[in-house]
């Protein structure tokens, strides 16, 4: 009987935990989290921090879900190391668990801002539900705030300060928010998006660092340019450290996350990864890549699954992954890889529709839409197809995309 | 496709032979489903923005929108049945 061990039980892990009982029945399948609580629904935790969702609907797995599946779960445990020779893992508390098959899939943990006073109170980062009821809590109290980060997830934070009527200075290092996926023409949408909610973009800045009160509360941000900002509540997001510690000495290849194959197999036998944590190679774009998101984790944790129980590279991860932004009253999407590419073309429609695609080598790897978001699943699938349609960007661009219009695909 | 307006939005689709609206509410029971828009997949994703977006139809079947559920867009949508 094979014994299966998973360590995270966020959806990359979780998921590959229902497939391996689907696809190995009689194997024993442990996964261990070191967070308090089963699986829960990373991506609407920032709808109950802005104080709009209740805690219930945000639950996915209860521990039953486990007991009907013969899963064991070991909740708030801490794997130290991993011994790849004797095939234990290790955990805080002297426990030694042994496995046939590994999959890592600890995703990752918010960057602390490496300045002065980044550990003060009411300085919040924001992975788990643990932290979003923090941020509420606090949220629901605080006046004044500072964003920093001007991505994907500090701009949730900026929507957690509108819903809760906190006033806020968003501090970013350049000219315009996501500046590696949008143009100014996008980036003025988001903007403009902010400051209806009473959250104002401050460009060309970022923190130097942040005075506290006696108490070490936080009560101001000062910029490198030497403004300074009164807050007291500030959410920092400025990127992701992966959980790779424990795996010191493990010997698996890695370079800012965990190398993996398209089969998730990483460079160390009959150890797999999958989620946030890899550095997968994309059968798409033909090269290593990385994913953020819900559903590219989902399904990492599935092909895994299968490779390990059939033992062999049974499939290949092939993805098309997608990121929304549902906070203003217009859509956001950003697809595939958007902040890749040699090539773009953009297009702005009205005050809250713009479109940019990302090419590679003439092909499409990924975009944004605001606004309008009918061309997602034409332009994903011309990703699939891997067909050269750069030099005809013109007919992606139009409002209503037809791939009919563009010239047949040429024989490779 | 601009969510702003204030009346309730009520567009239908017709998915594997019931329709469905999505319907626009203000507040989610703590017994609710919920799903944000990135965990629906490409055919289920593309039948809510039809839904939501006036001019556009939808592929009939294949989604997997459940009656009952809410989905996360910008705003919160219940889907109910027609
Ligand atoms: C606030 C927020 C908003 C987001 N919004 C979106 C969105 O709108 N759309 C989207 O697609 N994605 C979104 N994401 C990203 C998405 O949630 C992640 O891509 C996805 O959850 C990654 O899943 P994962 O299983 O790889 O990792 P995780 O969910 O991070 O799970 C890893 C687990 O491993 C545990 N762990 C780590 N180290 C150890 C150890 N040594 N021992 C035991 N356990 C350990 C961690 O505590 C964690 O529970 C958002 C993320 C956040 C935080």
């Amino acid at each position: 009987m094979t014994q299966y061990v998973i360590i995270g039980d966020g959806i990359s892990g979780s998921s590959a935990a229902e497939t391996l009982r689907e696809e190995d029945p009689e194997s024993e399948i442990t996964v261990i989290t070191d967070e308090g609580e089963s699986l829960y629904n990373r991506i609407l935790i920032k709808e109950h921090a802005k104080g709009k969702l209740p805690e219930a609907p945000i639950s996915i797995h209860d521990e039953e879900w486990y007991d009907e599946r013969d899963i064991d779960l070991s909740l708030n445990t801490f794997v130290t190391s991993v011994d790849t020779d004797a095939k234990v893992v290790n955990t805080h508390e002297g426990e030694e668990i042994p496995y046939d098959k590994l999959l890592v899939a600890t995703g990752g943990t918010p960057t602390q801002l490496p300045v002065e006073n980044s550990d003060a109170d009411g300085i919040h980062h924001f992975w788990t539900f643990q932290d979003a009821r923090a941020i509420r809590e606090h949220a629901e109290q605080a006046n004044k705030g500072v964003i920093v980060g001007a991505g994907l997830l500090g701009i949730d934070f900026a929507a957690v300060c509108g819903a809760q009527g906190i006033e806020a200075d968003y501090l970013m290092r350049g000219d315009r928010w996501w500046r590696y996926a949008l143009s100014g023409a996008g980036a003025e949408i988001m903007h403009e998006g902010m400051r209806e909610v009473g959250v104002e973009p401050v460009f060309d800045s970022g923190v130097d660092h942040f005075e506290t009160d006696d108490d070490g509360h936080v009560t101001a941000a000062v910029d490198p340019n030497g403004d300074r900002y009164e807050c007291d509540f500030v959410g920092a997001a400025i990127g992701l450290d992966f959980n790779t510690e424990y795996l010191d000495g493990a010997g698996l290849e890695q370079d800012n996350g965990i190398i993996v194959d398209e089969y998730m197999q990483t460079s160390v036998d009959d150890i797999y990864a999958a989620g946030d944590i890899t550095r997968f190679y994309d059968v798409l774009l033909g090269e290593q890549a990385q994913n953020g998101s819900w559903g590219s984790a989902k399904e990492q944790g599935r092909v895994a699954a299968v490779n390990m129980a059939a033992d062999e590279e049974a499939e290949q991860f092939e993805w098309v992954s997608s990121y929304s932004i549902t906070h203003f009253d217009f859509p956001f999407l950003s697809f595939g890889h958007p902040t890749i590419g040699d090539e773009h073309a953009e297009r702005k429609y009205s005050d809250t529709e713009w479109r940019r695609i990302a090419f590679k080598d003439g092909k499409v790897v990924g975009g944004v839409l605001i606004g309008d978001l009918s061309p997602q699943s034409q332009l994903k699938q011309l990703m699939r197809e891997q067909r050269e349609v750069a030099d005809q960007a013109e007919v992606l661009l139009e409002k209503s995309v037809d791939l009919d219009e563009l010239a047949p695909p040429q024989e490779q | 496709m601009n969510m702003a307006a204030s009346e309730p939005r009520r567009r239908s689709v017709q998915l594997d032979r019931v329709d469905v609206r999505l319907e626009r509410v203000e507040s989610v029971a703590p017994d609710a489903t919920v799903r944000h828009v990135d965990q629906l997949d490409s055919d289920t994703l593309e039948a809510v923005y039809a839904a939501l977006s006036a001019d556009r139809s939808v592929p009939a079947a294949g989604t997997g929108l459940e009656p009952g559920e809410v989905i996360v867009f910008t705003d919160y949508f219940r889907v109910k049945r027609a």
